[in-house]
């Protein structure tokens, strides 16, 4: 949808320059070749990571979810970062709008859902007081 | 060779359906005759099937809207009128043929009546607002609406093919599980609405970029019109929510076709957790559809109070806020599920703080008409009739939200009176309102006043007298959906409501000729100026109705209420300003792929819902063919000549400069 791309550009001229996803600054093709490849070494290296602490008995068992939590976090501010191209930079503030607004979605739905099934029958009737009643 | 079905999937024992839908076919065969016969085929394909035009598409999804709001309407009928004769006897309606009624009502007017007319008002009006000549993904929003009209076609062959869902507007399992509900009235359910779901899915991510990336110059965010506001607030929402629908359907969907236990009872399935995970949408969907009639609502106070709206920034931070925290308030709908204490009061103060949000529009809106000078035309009426029934739908509301009041009103009539209340007094009533306000910018003429009057007290006192007796009867313990009813006591009020229904019939009626005699008699309600109704946004800036490209030049802004500047600039200074330079313009090119892609979505569900495999391959196939074909186009837009630009502007220009001169000599004020 290139020939949208730049009407946005066209008429959404207010303030600084905002960049859509998959619309990128102009770089050098060796900067994208070197930021892929960096971004799939650390990858590689974190998804190696999560099946060394599961097999391994480097780390104290309880903790081994612990960590594979924290090498999934890291996963994916790698995917973030290097190959969805999130930055801090001012031209990026819608997108990263758009991420924070869809992390607290997905947050409120998870633990909401969590929190409501844990909840599922704190205050049911006992069957055999049903049963009782019934009669 | 065709799956399920064979000749027992018409219903020809049940005469209530089969002559239905013998009217429909020969109706619609009778409107594509005249069609055919008249030669209008080549007009409609090229103006308005192909057109990705957002007013053409707003004003096809509002056609849609009233159409299947008609069919809800008729459901509604039968449903009162079966309560109100079936006591201490079986009525008209068979029990299967009630429930059918029920479930397609809701459906219906939710999501094929009530969500076309939110997103066609979206669509119409908020790129007129922001000054721009499109929306920002012009054929998306094509098949966006086809595919939303593709789900409505699917809910409508139910009544002649096969049947509908009997399990309630939300298919709640387990009774929706192929144990309880063999039939194939839930996979109706289930396709139509995720092939429409798509389709407001679209619209949705179109909406957002348009007003996140497509304003005018200087159309700064806080110089945009509430309704762009909430237009915004909605498709996020609709973003944010509607994919939570796809996936609990498509649960559903893998449950009842390939036996998976998501939300059986056994095998480790969790009917609460449908509940659950239906109404972290259904809770926002309420507020995708009331959001845009705040927006309406806001805009028809401030211009008929002459005023600009009160608490601009208050009203932007009242719908922001909502739309987060519609977020966070859906176990509001399974209060009596068992929770513990602490979950039900999370989430009954979570339910009542949204109407403090509520709260601040409404004495936003109070405030702007004070002091102003109100006029009381058709849509004025409609937004104080909303004032005075929506401000009790949100009290029965509040009510509803405190968990132990809740535990005796759930799934009552009171809780029927109460949605309908805020629905209808909400988004029905804000459709009509804004149905007669933006009517001359699309149609180029007025809808007569006198006929929209007598439409809007016909259908304002109808509706009060349909539901107070639903409220009165929820108190006396009455619950929902009863297909015969057993208590002598309640049979006055389920007459009482009744007669309400009568009177809103008549307001129905009135609303038809009101639109007949505006047609009719359109050379005496022409809008000459482009701004029928003293207007303050950037809308009223082009003559009516609006040309394709809205704008010959583009606005540029330098304030709030962006027309209203221009307008004062022009009466202080006497003089219009000065003609701007005009340059050619790129439209986006007609497209068939919307319709394409949704006549074989159609087929891929019905071929789905009746299990032919064969079929939905096809469609499928074919509507990926007509994805790639429309990726390879090369030519994807046309140049407006100048001259045309020019011809448009000129004539708007004279009629404006008449009515300055109008003005000059103190002739009168605007009209």
């Amino acid at each position: 949808m290139s020939e949208l791309e730049t009407d946005l550009h066209r008429h959404g001229g207010i303030g600084h320059e905002d960049h859509a996803p998959g619309d990128e600054p102009h770089e050098s093709v060796g900067h994208w070749v070197r930021n892929y490849l960096l971004g799939l070494f650390f990858a590689v290296v974190l998804t190696i990571c999560s099946f060394w602490a599961a097999t391994s008995h480097m780390i104290w068992a309880p903790a081994v979810p612990v960590a594979i939590v924290v090498f999934a976090i890291a996963q994916m501010g790698v995917h973030l970062v290097f190959f969805l191209h999130i930055t801090t930079g001012p031209d990026n503030t819608n997108n990263v709008l758009a991420l924070a607004f869809g992390v607290l979605v997905v947050f409120l739905l998870v633990t909401g859902s969590v929190w409501i099934m844990y909840h599922l029958n704190h205050n049911m009737m006992p069957t055999d007081e049903m049963m009782q009643m019934q009669r | 060779m065709f799956g399920k079905l064979d000749w027992s999937a018409i219903p020809f024992n049940q005469p209530i359906p089969l002559i239905t839908s013998v009217i429909l076919i020969l109706g619609i065969l009778g409107v594509l005759g005249l069609i055919t016969v008249k030669k209008w085929w080549g007009y409609l394909w090229r103006e308005w099937i192909t057109s990705v035009d957002h007013k053409r598409i707003g004003v096809m999804y509002m056609l849609l809207g009233v159409v299947m709001l008609i069919r809800g309407f008729a459901d509604a009928i039968m449903m009162r009128t079966q309560q109100a004769v079936a006591i201490h006897s079986a009525g008209y309606l068979e029990p299967e043929h009630y429930n059918q009624i029920f479930s397609a009502h809701g459906t219906i007017m939710i999501l094929f009546g009530a969500m076309p007319l939110v997103i066609g008002l979206m669509n119409f009006v908020a790129p007129l607002q922001l000054g721009v000549r499109d929306v920002a993904f012009p054929t998306f929003n094509s098949v966006g609406f086809w595919l939303t009209a593709s789900g409505a076609l699917l809910v409508n062959i139910s009544l002649f093919v096969g049947e509908f869902s009997r399990v309630g507007w939300l298919p709640y399992a387990p009774l929706s599980e192929t144990t309880y509900s063999p039939g194939v009235g839930v996979d109706y359910y289930l396709w139509a609405v995720q092939i429409s779901g798509v389709g407001t899915l679209i619209t949705g991510i179109n909406m957002v970029t348009t007003v996140l990336k497509m304003r005018c110059p200087g159309m700064t965010y806080l110089r945009m019109p509430v309704f762009c506001w909430t237009t915004l607030a909605s498709s996020l929402l609709i973003v944010a929510v509607f994919p939570i629908l796809t996936a609990t359907l498509a649960m559903l969907t893998l449950d009842r076709y390939f036996g998976f236990h998501f939300f059986t009872n056994d095998a480790g399935g969790s009917p609460m957790m449908f509940m659950n995970l239906i109404w972290a949408w259904g809770h926002p969907e309420v507020y995708i559809l009331v959001l845009p009639a705040f927006g309406v609502f806001s805009e028809i106070f401030s211009t008929f109070s002459g005023k600009p709206l009160f608490g601009y920034r208050s009203m932007v931070a009242a719908t922001l806020f909502i739309c987060v925290v519609s977020m966070m308030v859906w176990l509001h709908h399974f209060f009596t599920m068992g929770a513990g204490a602490a979950v039900n009061t999370f989430f009954g103060i979570s339910s009542s703080v949204i109407a403090v949000g509520t709260g601040v529009k409404i004495y936003n809106w109070i405030f702007t008409m004070y002091g102003g000078r109100v006029r009381f035309e058709t849509p004025m009426l409609w937004s104080m009739g909303f004032i005075f029934t929506f401000i009790i739908g949100g009290l029965t509301g509040v009510l509803l939200a405190v968990p132990p009041a809740d535990f005796l009103t759930h799934n009552s009539m009171f809780l029927v009176a109460h949605f309908h209340n805020v629905i209808v007094g909400g988004v029905v009533f804000a459709v009509f309102a804004a149905v007669e306000y933006w009517f001359p910018k699309a149609f180029g003429f007025r809808l007569h006043a006198g006929w929209g009057k007598a439409a809007f007290w016909f259908a304002f006192i109808g509706f009060w007298v349909t539901f107070t007796p639903l409220y009165i009867l929820g108190l006396q313990g009455m619950t929902r959906r009863l297909q015969h009813i057993d208590v002598e006591a309640w049979r006055p009020m389920l007459q009482l409501s009744v007669v309400g229904v009568a009177i809103l019939i008549v307001g129905v009626i009135c609303q038809v000729i009101q639109l007949v005699v505006s047609i009719l008699q359109r050379d005496k309600l022409r809008d000459e100026t482009g701004d029928p109704w003293d207007g303050r946004s950037l809308e009223w800036a082009t003559p009516s109705p609006a040309p394709f490209f809205n704008f010959a030049v583009m606005p540029n802004v330098e304030g709030e209420e962006a027309y209203w500047g221009i307008k004062q600039r022009a009466i202080d200074t006497q003089q219009l300003a000065p003609e701007p330079d005009y340059r050619p313009v790129e439209m986006p090119l007609n497209s068939p792929v919307g319709i394409y892609t949704a006549f074989f979505s159609t087929v891929t569900g019905f071929a789905l819902i009746w299990h032919i495999w064969w079929l939905a391959g096809l469609g499928l196939f074919a509507a990926f063919i007509g994805f790639v074909v429309f990726a390879w186009r090369d030519v994807h837009e046309f140049e407006v000549p100048v001259e045309e630009l020019i011809r448009v502007e000129r004539g708007r220009r004279a009629a404006r400069d008449a009515f300055l001169e109008r003005i000059r000599q103190g002739e009168g004020a605007p009209s």
